[in-house]
């Protein structure tokens, strides 16, 4: 079906530096250059994949320290390509600003691809993730073993001649993930999948000399429920109820990530009123996320009072929630090109008594736990990470902000409107626990301003984009009139159309950069999603962190970390 | 007779219906009762259930505000939330259940000690919600017994207190729920989700059968303080 919007993006001359770099250093190696929407993607032959990746990070002139993502895609049956699968790699540079896209295409009979590992520290999952889902093999990869299926899984799920409900039944799970050296008295300690410390389905196993963590493992995809796969069969609206399910503390936030998305997939843009609310209501859920981040950090800590503080003025932003669209928790507010339906007539108000309550519980639970001696005893110098590694290990949000980075795409590339407010982003210098912790409450201080901010000069107007290809005409309209009764049809049956291309998708939600990166041949389903879940870094770091340190400091860094099952595993 | 408004409420509680003071338990001006021992066990059952959380998803976050200061669960008797199966009665499955974590669910399951009940939070636990995708459990009566599936993507902390409710009206009942047909079998086979229809067969025609043998129906909590001689050694289901 040929495309309504526009056409296919042709390989373009470009001028930028990442380009003529790469083109330099590898010389045939470089494929093919595309930008699409602003998207720069270079296609490299798989032989220079690991030299290409190198060059982005190490050359001067393009510095591509921060490891966004790595995925694959299957390209069954698209018949202008030459090769089934390819190899995709993003990565964005803090200090130049820009973001880049590597691919290398890789055979059906052989897909192999040399490992980045060595590059990127971050890889290691992502690409472990590939070959669960995709069969792409990384050679030189240290542990490449299933991560989201269960060892008893048959094939590779995400393959597209794979189907989408057919299971395979896990007997047993896997008991050890590590072993006791021969000739030691050390212990494993196995903590999780269901263990009030994990926050959700996460499994950690650790080796003890005493109380010192000497080896540590961790294991996920106890929460692996298919959203990617489940994307390739659903149109663009129906997977923003699935975007809700991602990092579930901050619903609002990942649907606004998709529609932006989206949005930019199409060429289209949301009115100044919608993107307003999406930013109040953006930041509402910031705030709500922090709130429980902190607080049931500190409940695994001993400290309960906090969480029933804090909770209190999350009841008053679910109602708010609730009084815009009905649902308190899985919100499905968003549409593409605006929202659902206008905010109540007294939004202001509840968004006041919101604020009101929020400032009271912030200063509250800061009473109980800044100044805290325990609690400051617990979190100083605890779980450091350096700015390097957090770069490497692709860290972003305010885990990345407390190692000393002040990257936040809502003031690095503005969207929704954000440049228009006035925000500080605040940085921790060691990148400990309570350096995570003080930018958390520093951002819910920051979120209040922005929303003030919005508030003060809320435009009015309509909150949904007139273009008839995206949004659904009024309901009075269909039930009066032919045109928008058509096209109500139209658009209902045969979804929204976009162009054939890539985009790749990105915003500031609670846990850092939430990415989607959309592959669509211009049918109403995309070919592709993949999440770039701001957890999956995160988390990634983990073993590494707690190695060396006492078992219950672990219990204090995981919570820190607000990993989220939903948004980890997808 | 003396006649106490207190202890009034209490018979009531125990019969599950009103009882009048100068009903034939009623001793010593209310200072004694008699009734069922049955009666008082169940009684004390259902009024101090102490829940398990396993919490996998979204459901774990709603679940939270339920048992908050704003929703009060302690009005039930509930509110003694306990991490270890081996100290609670009561499972609360809230969130999906992929077939990677399903053993870990049943081993969860089977540490709790009898009587135990199992509420499903939510439409992925009672059915795999919208996931019907290639690593999610359809539904975790596929393994478990299920007493109450609370619907709800997640179900507000309402329906939940609801849930405790109609528990509580099955524990004064003495019924259970009754385990999967192929209970040792963890997930369903093949491409997606249980035959419910067949299993409720099942179970229909295995209610007949005892009951033309004078045996009670499966899923009935009978306390028993004489040994019987029955052959039967697991009471509750099985």
């Amino acid at each position: 079906m040929a495309s309504v919007l526009e056409p296919h993006a042709a390989p373009v001359e470009s001028s930028s530096p990442t380009v003529r770099i790469l083109k330099q250093r590898l010389g045939g190696g470089v494929k093919a250059v595309t930008e699409f929407r602003g998207d720069l993607a270079i296609s490299v032959s798989r032989q220079v994949w690991v030299e290409a990746a190198r060059t982005l990070r190490e050359h001067p002139e393009l510095d591509f320290q921060l490891f966004l993502d790595l995925c694959g895609v299957d390209y069954l049956d698209e018949g202008s390509r030459e090769e089934r699968y390819e190899v995709v790699l993003h990565a964005y540079s803090v200090s130049k600003q820009h973001h880049v896209r590597l691919k290398a295409a890789l055979p059906e009979q052989d897909p192999t691809v040399d490992s980045l590992c060595g590059v990127y520290k971050g890889a290691n999952w992502f690409e472990r993730e590939a070959w669960d889902l995709y069969g792409i093999v990384f050679t030189g990869h240290p542990n490449l073993t299933r991560i989201l299926t269960h060892d008893d899984f048959v094939g590779h799920p995400m393959r597209k001649d794979y189907p989408t409900a057919k299971r395979h039944v896990l007997k047993r799970p896997k008991e050890w993930l590590l072993r006791v050296p021969a000739d030691s008295e050390h212990l494993i300690v196995n903590i999780g999948p269901s263990h009030p410390a994990m926050h959700g389905t996460f499994r950690i196993q650790v080796l003890l000399d005493g109380e010192t963590i000497q080896d540590a493992e961790a294991e996920i995809g106890y929460m692996h429920r298919n959203f990617e796969k489940m994307a390739e069969s659903r149109t663009y609206w129906q997977i923003i109820p699935y975007t809700d399910r991602l990092n579930y503390c901050s619903s609002f936030m990942n649907g606004h990530g998709w529609a932006l998305a989206v949005e930019k997939l199409l060429g289209v843009s949301a009115p100044p009123r919608a993107e307003a609310i999406r930013v109040i209501l953006s930041e509402f859920s910031r705030i709500m996320d922090h709130f429980v981040a902190v607080s049931t950090n500190v409940v695994d800590l001993g400290a309960i009072t906090p969480f029933f503080v804090v909770f209190r003025a999350r009841e008053e932003i679910y109602e708010l929630l609730e009084a815009c669209c009905g649902a308190r928790l899985t919100v499905s507010y968003v549409r593409i090109g605006g929202l659902a339906q206008d905010v109540p007539d007294d939004f202001e108000a509840r968004c006041r008594k919101a604020i009101t309550s929020v400032k009271d519980v912030t200063s509250q639970a800061e009473k109980l736990l800044t100044r805290n001696p325990i609690f400051a005893n617990r979190f100083r110098e605890i779980g450091v990470l350096s700015a390097d590694d957090a770069l490497s290990y692709g860290w972003v949000g305010p885990c990345l902000r407390g190692s000393g980075i002040p990257y936040d795409i809502r003031k690095d590339h503005p969207y929704s409107g954000y440049d228009q407010y006035d925000f500080d982003v605040p940085v921790g210098s060691v990148g400990d626990c309570y350096d995570r912790y003080l930018v958390r409450i520093e951002e819910i201080h920051q979120s209040v301003r922005i929303i003030e901010q919005a508030l003060a000069k809320l435009p009015r107007g309509p909150v949904i984009t007139d273009d008839k290809r995206v949004a659904l005409p009024a309901k009075s309209e269909v039930y009066s009139n032919i045109e928008a009764l058509m096209n109500h049809f139209k658009l209902v049956y045969e979804g929204i159309l976009p162009p054939s291309g890539e985009i790749y998708g990105y915003t500031e939600a609670a846990n850092g950069e939430l990415g989607y990166y959309i592959v669509s041949d211009s049918q109403k389903c995309p070919w592709r999603v993949k999440v770039r879940p701001p957890c999956f870094n995160i988390y990634q770091a983990f073993p590494a962190m707690i190695r060396g340190g006492l078992i219950a400091d672990a219990v204090a860094i995981i919570g820190g970390l607000n990993v989220v099952a939903g948004e980890l595993d997808r | 007779m003396g006649y106490d408004p207190s202890v009034v409420g209490f018979l009531d509680l125990f019969r599950g219906k009103f009882v009048d003071p100068t009903w034939a338990g009623v001793h010593a001006g209310g200072d004694i009762i008699t009734t069922r021992l049955d009666a008082v066990v169940k009684w004390g059952r259902k009024s101090s259930i102490w829940p398990m959380p396993f919490g996998t998803a979204c459901c774990a976050i709603e679940f939270m505000a339920f048992t908050g200061a704003h929703y009060d669960v302690a009005r039930f008797g509930s509110e003694v939330l306990r991490f270890s199966p081996r100290q609670a009665d009561l499972m609360f499955v809230a969130g999906t259940i992929p077939d990677k974590l399903a053993p870990v669910l049943k081993t969860i399951y089977d540490q709790m000690a009898e009587p135990k009940w199992v509420v499903s939070m939510g439409v992925c636990a009672s059915s795999g919600g919208f996931y019907r995708s290639y690593h999610v459990m359809q539904g975790i009566d596929e393994i478990l017994p299920v007493d109450v599936y609370v619907p709800g993507c997640p179900p507000s902390p309402e329906a939940l207190l609801a849930a405790i409710i109609r528990l509580q009206e099955k524990i004064q009942k003495g019924q259970q729920a009754k385990l999967p047909q192929g209970q040792d079998q963890l997930g369903a086979p093949g491409e997606g989700a249980i035959d419910r229809r067949a299993r409720r067969q099942a179970w229909t025609r295995d209610d007949a059968a005892r009951a033309e043998n004078g045996l009670p129906p499966r899923g009935v909590l009978a306390l028993r303080v004489l040994p019987q001689e029955e052959p039967e050694t697991d009471s509750h289901h099985g």
